[in-house]
Formats: C-alpha cells, structure tokens, sequence
C-alpha cells in the first residue's frame, strides 16, 4: 500500500467553487483518474443565524429565514411557519394553504429549469443554458407581479399568506403553463430523454446507488433518482398536497430503469416540471372562497405566540429535497428559545462525496452540479503533486475544459467555451 | 406501522417518556416525541433500525437548556409511506459531564451533525469516528461554544455590530 501513496494526488475544490451553492472546500484524493476518498469542510459562508435568531421575535424570524437561500426562498418561509403553527396550533385557512401550494410549485419551476440549465452547461452544451434560463424568466415575471420581488417573495405569515392570488394573476399563471407545455417541454425532454450525447455523458456518471441514498438519508431529486419513492409533501400529507394528488416522481416511470446517476436525477426533475404544472393547474380549480390568514394582524400574532408551548417540527419538500425547521417556545416572551434549520444540501452533499469514490475527476462537475447546488465562479482548484511537491493551479474553466473534452470524445461537434457562468443562488450557511 | 403500535412496542422494551402532538392541519399530523436517558439513548436508536433498516435520519437539534445540554434527533420511519412515522428523540446530559454516545455505527449521516452540535454546543459524542471541527474555522478560539447560553459561549466582547448595520460606528467617531 505504501508504494501507491506516492502516485495520490490530493485536490482541494473550494472554498470558493462554483458547482457549490456555498462556498465549501471539497478535498479529493486521486489515484491516477480515479477518486479514493472525498473529505467536506464547511462554513466558509456562516453567518450565525441561529445565533441572531435568538435574537429576534416570530415575526421578524420569518424574514431573516427567508434569506437562507435566495432559490428556495418560499420553502424556508414556508417551512418555519409550519413549525410554528405546529408549536403554537394555530389552524390555517384551506384558500392559504392553496395559495401556498401554487406558489411553492412556481418555485420548484424556476428552482429545476435553473439546474437543467446549468448541468447542461458543466457538460458543455450552453445553448440548454441560455435556452432554459430564458424559459425560466417566464415564471419569474409571475413570482415578481404576485410578490413583489424575484426572489424573497414574503408570501408566508404565521397562520396564512400576506397576499392573494387575483383573478389577473391567474390568468398569467395558466398562460405560463400553456408555453411551458407547447414550447419548453417538448425541447427539454428532447434534451435530458433522448438527447444521444447527453445521455451517454450523464449515464453512469456520479451513480449513488439506492443502498448509499438509504445510508446517507439523500434528500429530495437525488433520493428518487436512486429510487426511494420519497417526498415530504407525500409522505406528511403537507397541507392540501393529497387532495392534489401529489406522488413521488421516480424516473422509472419515464425511462423504465433506475440507475441512480446524473441522468436519473435530471429525468426526476423534467418529471417534476410535469408534476407541478398539473399540481398548480388542479389548485386553481379547487381553491375555495375563503380568507387568506387567520390573524388580521402580526401583533395579535405575536400576543398568542406569547402564549404558546412545547416546540414544533415543520418539513416542507424544497425543490432539492427535505428542509426541516425546528422552533421551541420560550414562554412569556415573543420571541423563540430555540429555532434551527436544516436544508437538503447538507445530506446530498455527504451522500454525494461517498458516491463520488470510484469516479473520474472529470464528472467532479456534473456530480455535484447535479444534487442542485449553484455554480458561482471565482474558484481555483490547485493540485499538488506530492511526489514533487509543485503546485499547479486549476481554474474552474480548466475543470470545465476536462469535462467539455469528455463530452467530445462521445460527439466531437460540440463547440462549447469552457467559460464560467455567474453564480445566482445567495446560500447563506447557518 | 400505526403511531400507537410503535409507542407500545417501544414501551415493552424501554422505560421512556413518549407524548404525541398533533397538527392541526387538514390531513392531522402525528408526531412521536419520546425522552429518554442517554444510557439507554444507544439501544433505543439501534431498536429503530431494527423496526425500518431504511429509517431515515435527518437531524440533530442541540439545545443549551439551562442547566443541561439536551440533543433532539429526528427519524423518519417507513420514509416511502403516506403517512410515514415522525419519531423525535430527545436526550440529555449535565454541562458538566457533557457526553453523549454517538451514532456513527448506526447511522452514518449522522456523523456531520455530531460534528455541528459539538463544536457549536460542546457536547461530546463519544466515539464518534470523525471529531474534527465542520462549520467553524480552524483559528476559531477552544472552549468557546457560540450557542451556549452560559460563560462558555459568546462573550459581548467578541460581537462586532452583529444584526445591528445602523449601529456601526464610524472610524474615529465616539
């Protein structure tokens, strides 16, 4: 064993690395091409949140949880509110809870076509980038006319919603799903089902095999794609999410086999833009009449929570998998004892570094890019020869370049530049 | 498996404390909070593996309570199931003996949240397989636990404007 060590190459990526939604350093020790182990260090982006959370009443907690994550801004909010009616028993009204629904499936939308775009792009085919992001400012000007912003919407409120889904933005919303339908899926299925070359990039790259996402708790597109049918919104009965017929999407019932690789997690999440517009379609047709919150105002809010005991677990499914809030009361006061979150991340991440050993450093890219995280781009990857002991620096656009060359050898036309996108999703770690 | 079949299975083998609490949402959400002591904290979480081999871990909440440290892990059982099971566990130890068996031969993912909960809290995870620290920098000061409520955790000297960008003072000023 001793001889070998010579030839292992250890490779840090990080901590500012764009196939990560924060920067983490990922250190990874090779033999020739191939990974033998993957070591994580986190926190390069802690800001003490759960420290400044003590620090804050219910109400102003849910702006400071939205702001986690500025993709899945929705599902924290959305999440932390489920905790808190959980601990307090507040009791929501069935149009809030529908709004809600709607909402959280635009986001899922937005948050897939992201990650179709930028897996296309990690393996050079940047027309799938441009193309997929274009289609994904569609829903954006929808999120932007109902909440006000692009991303941190501010839906939720402690026992409802703070705004109402019109009649005008409905329209907007079936007009989306309409192009989506006639214009978008058919090329995104086009690409990520039948695409040859896609196909035989993705295929067997990155595999967690379903034993590994059982060990490993994987979380969200990643655990389907290994083939656990799990989903929280199934699996709690989350708010009105059975009445709309919500199942976990297993790509089996696109391709007929599991594999558990890229490609896997990439037809879960073309099945899930499926899945959604049907869910937010179903919605508009049962949405009672009714009121959208259940206390006029946040004050009278926070005198009941001032009442309230015991603590509360909320889990809401994110579009990258399970995001649990946890909140205990502090009686008497306003604010709470104890608020901790969790986002699907964490897990895919430790899942994904296990399922990594054995692969090639050119799939780094794809596999990671593919449990959804986002790229950002001022990264270098350095590796250091132990046998000489000399550094050589890796750009990402080198990293980039490795892997748009193993694209080429399976179709030589591709002409993409190994050029780094700019990074969108403002992770913040707690 | 129903909520009360798990509580009254548990009941047979442990002496624990387990309420139940309820949403109250459409479909009402039952979850399974048992408190148990951290001696039998180990075979506890062994007997869950033993009922779901695929039981799901998803979290560890540690908690300054005052005058103990206390650590709420979350299982999910028959986690492809609608309605699966939500068992939350809650075990404690004194701040002065801060230990608390680890699980990392039961279940492996729960090594990084040991490794979370014990540079953040100070809670020793014995025989955990990896102690090195995760979140917090390598220049980070020891004994120095941030969400401790006591002496050991952050001291005013060391906050610099936290949560405060209107109170930042300008260079020179008083």
């Amino acid at each position: 064993m001793n001889s070998r060590i010579e030839y292992w190459v250890k490779i840090p990526i990080g901590p500012i690395h764009p196939a990560l939604e924060e920067p983490e350093k990922f250190i990874i020790t090779l033999d020739g091409e191939r990974i033998i182990h993957v070591d994580i260090k986190l926190g390069y982006n802690l800001r003490g949140l759960e420290w400044i959370a003590m620090r804050r009443n219910y109400i102003q907690l849910l702006y400071l949880v939205e702001r986690i994550c500025g993709i899945c801004s929705f599902s924290h909010n959305h999440t932390y509110t489920r905790a808190v009616e959980e601990m307090a028993g507040i009791e929501v009204p069935e149009r809030a809870e529908y709004i809600r629904a709607i909402i959280g499936e635009l986001e899922r939308i937005h948050s897939h076509l992201l990650n179709l775009g930028v897996v296309g792009h990690a393996i050079g085919y940047d027309t799938v980038l441009h193309l997929s992001w274009l289609a994904r400012e569609r829903v954006m000007d929808i999120l932007e006319a109902i909440g006000g912003n692009r991303v941190n919407y501010a839906m939720n409120t402690i026992g409802g919603v703070r705004r109402d889904i019109e009649e005008k933005h409905k329209r907007m919303i079936l007009d989306m799903i309409r192009y989506y339908r006639e214009e978008v899926m058919p090329k995104v299925e086009e690409i990520f089902l039948y695409d040859p070359t896609v196909e035989a990039r993705l295929r067997d790259a990155g595999v967690i095999p379903k034993r590994i996402a059982l060990e490993y708790s994987a979380q969200g597109p990643t655990a389907r794609g290994s083939g656990i049918k799990k989903d929280v919104r199934y699996n709690e009965q989350l708010g009105v999410y059975p009445e709309l017929g919500i199942r976990p999407i297993t790509p089996k019932e696109f391709t007929g086999v599991i594999k558990g690789d890229v490609f896997d997690r990439m037809v879960v999440r073309v099945g899930e833009l499926w899945q959604s517009m049907e869910i937010i379609e179903k919605a508009f047709d049962q949405m009672p009449e009714d009121k959208i919150k259940t206390f006029s105002k946040d004050n009278v809010a926070l005198a009941k929570l001032k009442k309230a005991e015991g603590a509360g677990i909320g889990r809401y499914e994110a579009p990258r998998g399970e995001t649990i809030h946890y909140v205990r009361a502090n009686p008497g006061t306003d604010g709470p004892a104890k608020w901790k979150a969790r986002e699907p991340t964490f897990p895919n991440l430790f899942a994904v570094a296990r399922a990594l050993v054995g692969e090639q450093l050119a799939d780094v890219p794809v596999a990671i890019a593919s449990i959804d995280p986002c790229l950002s781009c001022t990264d270098r990857v350095a590796i250091i020869d132990s046998k000489t002991g000399k550094k050589k620096v890796l750009t990402e656009k080198d990293l980039l370049k490795a892997s748009i060359e193993k694209t080429k050898e399976i179709n030589p036309n591709i002409k993409a530049k190994p050029e780094p996108v700019g990074g969108i999703c403002g992770g913040v770690r707690l | 498996m129903t909520p009360e079949e798990l509580i009254k299975r548990i009941k047979e083998r442990f002496e624990v404390e387990i309420y139940t609490s309820q949403t109250k949402t459409l479909h009402p959400r039952e979850r399974i909070w048992i408190e148990v002591s951290r001696n039998d904290f180990k075979e506890l979480m062994k007997y869950f593996q033993e009922i779901d081999p695929h039981a799901q871990f998803s979290i560890i909440i540690g908690e300054d309570r005052g005058d103990h440290l206390s650590a709420t892990y979350h299982l999910e059982l028959f986690c492809e199931n609608s309605p699966s099971l939500s068992v939350a566990v809650i075990t404690s130890c004194p701040k002065e003996d801060p230990k608390i068996p680890s699980l990392g031969d039961v279940f492996p993912s729960s090594v990084p949240y040991e490794r979370e909960n014990q540079e953040f809290l100070g809670i020793i995870f014995e025989g955990i397989p990896d102690p090195r620290r995760l979140f917090l920098p390598d220049d980070f000061p020891e004994g120095i636990y941030p969400l401790r409520l006591d002496e050991k955790g952050i001291t005013p000297e060391m906050v610099k404007n936290a949560g405060h960008p209107y109170k930042i003072k300008k260079e020179g000023s008083k």
